[in-house]
Order: C-alpha cells, then structure tokens, then sequence
C-alpha cells in the first residue's frame, strides 16, 4: 500500500525532526532525553520502511534501552541543579551555530539533488502504475493487487533512485540466483585490488546448501536476522570479534574512571 | 489509479537524515551541558546509520546495515565511557559544564 507508506513516512520522519529539535531546545536533560527516546522510536520506524526489520528491532533494544536507560540513570544519579547545568551563552554564538546547520543542510539537499533524475522516476512510476492496472484487470478477483515492481536507476551505477517493495525483493532474489549459479563473481567487484580473477565461493548458507551437504529450502529474505548475521560471520568476522574487544575495553574502562577509588 | 507523487524515495530519507544531522550539529555547537552533548552525538550518529541502511536498500545490498551494526556497538561503548567521564568530571568541578572542564590536569 503506497499510500500508507507515504503516511507513516512523513509521521517518523516529523517525529525524528521534532524530537531532535526538543533535545536540543530543552534546556533540562530530562527533558532532552525523553524527546531523545521518542526521536530513537521514530527512528526505527524509518528502517522499518526501509525494510531494515533487524536494525530497527536492535534500534529499539539498544538505543531505547540500554544506551538511554544509562542516560536517565545518569541524569538522576547527578540530580543537576540549575546553576550546575551551566550558563546560557551569548545569542550571537546561538546564531552562529544555527548559521553553521542551515549552511551544512544546505550543502547536503545540494549534494543529494544532483542524485536523481525527477523525470525519470515520475514517469517509471507511472508507467508502473498503468502496468499495475492492466495486472489487477486481468487478474481473478481474489489476485488483485500485487505490487507491480518498481526498480528506478540513480545517476550512480548500482544505486536505485526510487525502489517499491517488490522491486527489492525481486533485486535481491536476482542477485542471490546469480551468486548461486556463478554468473556473478563479487571477487572481482569488491576485491579487485587484490585478484579479480579469483573464483568467489559463496558461503554454503547463501549457496542455499547445509554445510554437510544437501540443500535447504528458501533462505534468504531482506532484512531479516539471517542473511546479516551471514555476512557477520563470514565477511565482516574480524571487524565483529573487533567489536566484543571494544565492548570489553569500555566496559573495564567505565568501571576504572567512575570508580572512587580501586 | 495514479502513481502517488511522494512515495519517499532515496533521497527522502537522505534529507530526513541530513537534517537531523544538521540539528544534531547545531545541539553540540549550543549545549555546554555534557550529558546534553552527548545526546545530540547519539542524533547525529543515528541520523548516519540512517544513511547507511538508506544506501543499503537502494543497493540491494547488506554492507549497510553491517555497518549500522557496528556504529551501534561503538556508540554503546561511547555512551559507557562517556558517561563515567561525565561522574568523574562532575565529582571534581561539582558542575557539568564542558567550558570549565578546560584544563587536562586535575
């Protein structure tokens, strides 16, 4: 439904917007940290659109709660008062950061605008929508309504301007098929400094097969837990075991600078 | 039926995400509050992951959220570090204003 997505588009976004102006309006932490939470739901609300269900469920777990319960608890934990939070400044330096936002946004509307092709995408859209129709006539009753796909190019090979949920869908299905047959070889798309000619061999979960052997049903779907931890553990391995070392340092070290004394 | 004017698209998101940088941005340039600092870093760093699962979609491709993923962790490890920084500071100065934290001795 395209038009529920409009909707629930323009609310998070609204939301993200607004709560992220609170936080830095509100002069009480409390306050800015609970603009902060709602900011953090609309924010998972937009990956959700853009079918990031995983990021948007660790959004929630992670910044909703356990990075702001650590804010609240800190903010109580302090008990500011009005002259610990700190003196307003000057107006000027206000306008002058204010100036510094409007010129970066600026900047990056400029830089995103030149992306797209307008034209293009209105016409993609609606040639869409007139296939769409011819579907849904043709279609029995109970078969209307299945999204025709929309897959609009970028200005930038490999980037899709405009992208409808069944188009996604079919992409990735595209690009799955071709890893698994060989006619797509990612060595020599994403590693070419090291040996383009070099054979890529699919890890056997997106090969479709178990690691002793025999194949398993369907296993890849967008957005879900299972083609990202596939890549977790296979690509990106050290980076990740990088991470639990991270976790760790920060844990040791929060523990040693707030502690009074050891 | 017609196509609807503003299915948001990829650059939709990258403007929602641009703009709340942007005000992030201006939150670490007004606040002097360091805990208020640190919630406008979280805008910022959560108006970048927007980006990239933004980019991840439009590619058709998984490197985006992975690395979401990691600016996750790291932001979780921040938070952590931060905050103590925050408790030391203030048992120290009895105030959180990051202007009188000037100096690197205690």
């Amino acid at each position: 439904m395209p038009v529920l997505e409009t909707v629930f588009f323009f609310v998070f976004a609204l939301g993200a917007v607004v709560a992220s102006s609170a936080v830095v309006f509100f002069r009480n932490p409390l306050y800015s940290a609970i603009a902060l939470i709602g900011g953090f739901f609309c924010f998972a609300g937009l990956f959700v659109l853009l079918s990031a269900h995983f990021m948007a469920v660790v959004q929630v777990l992670v910044y909703g709660g356990a990075i702001m319960v650590l804010f609240v608890f800190i903010i109580m934990l302090l008990n500011l008062r009005e002259e610990e939070i700190g003196a307003t400044q000057h107006r000027f330096h206000h306008v002058l950061a204010v100036a510094v936002g409007i010129v970066f946004f600026a900047f990056t509307a400029m830089a995103t605008s030149g992306l797209f092709d307008h034209a293009q995408i209105a016409e993609r859209r609606a040639a869409a929508a007139s296939q769409q129709e011819a579907a849904d006539a043709a279609a029995p009753e109970g078969e209307r309504g299945a999204t025709v796909a929309i897959r609009t190019p970028s200005r930038v090979p490999g980037l899709y301007a405009d992208l409808n949920e069944a188009g996604l869908e079919d992409q990735y299905a595209r690009q799955v098929a071709a890893l698994r047959d060989g006619t797509d070889n990612p060595a020599a798309r994403k590693y070419r400094l090291h040996d383009a000619n070099k054979k890529f061999e699919a890890p056997p979960l997106l090969q479709g097969k178990h690691a002793r052997g025999g194949d398993m049903e369907e296993p890849v779907s967008w957005g879900t837990v299972e083609p990202i931890s596939l890549l977790l553990v296979n690509r990106f391995v050290v980076p990740f075991e990088l991470t639990a070392l991270l976790l760790l340092a920060a844990i040791v070290g929060a523990v040693i600078i707030a502690k009074k004394r050891l | 039926m017609t196509a609807l004017p503003l299915v948001p698209t990829l650059e939709h998101y990258l403007l929602v995400a641009s703009l709340t940088f942007a005000i992030g941005l201006v939150g670490v340039l007004i606040k002097r509050n360091a805990i208020s600092l640190f919630m406008c870093i979280e805008i910022m760093l959560n108006s970048v992951n927007l980006v990239f699962i933004a980019f991840s979609k439009y590619r058709v491709d998984f490197d985006g959220h992975v690395f979401a993923f990691f600016v996750m962790a790291v932001a979780a490890a921040e938070a952590a570090v931060g905050l103590a920084i925050i408790i030391h500071i203030f048992r120290h100065y009895r105030s959180v204003n990051v202007d009188e934290a000037s100096e690197l001795r205690l």
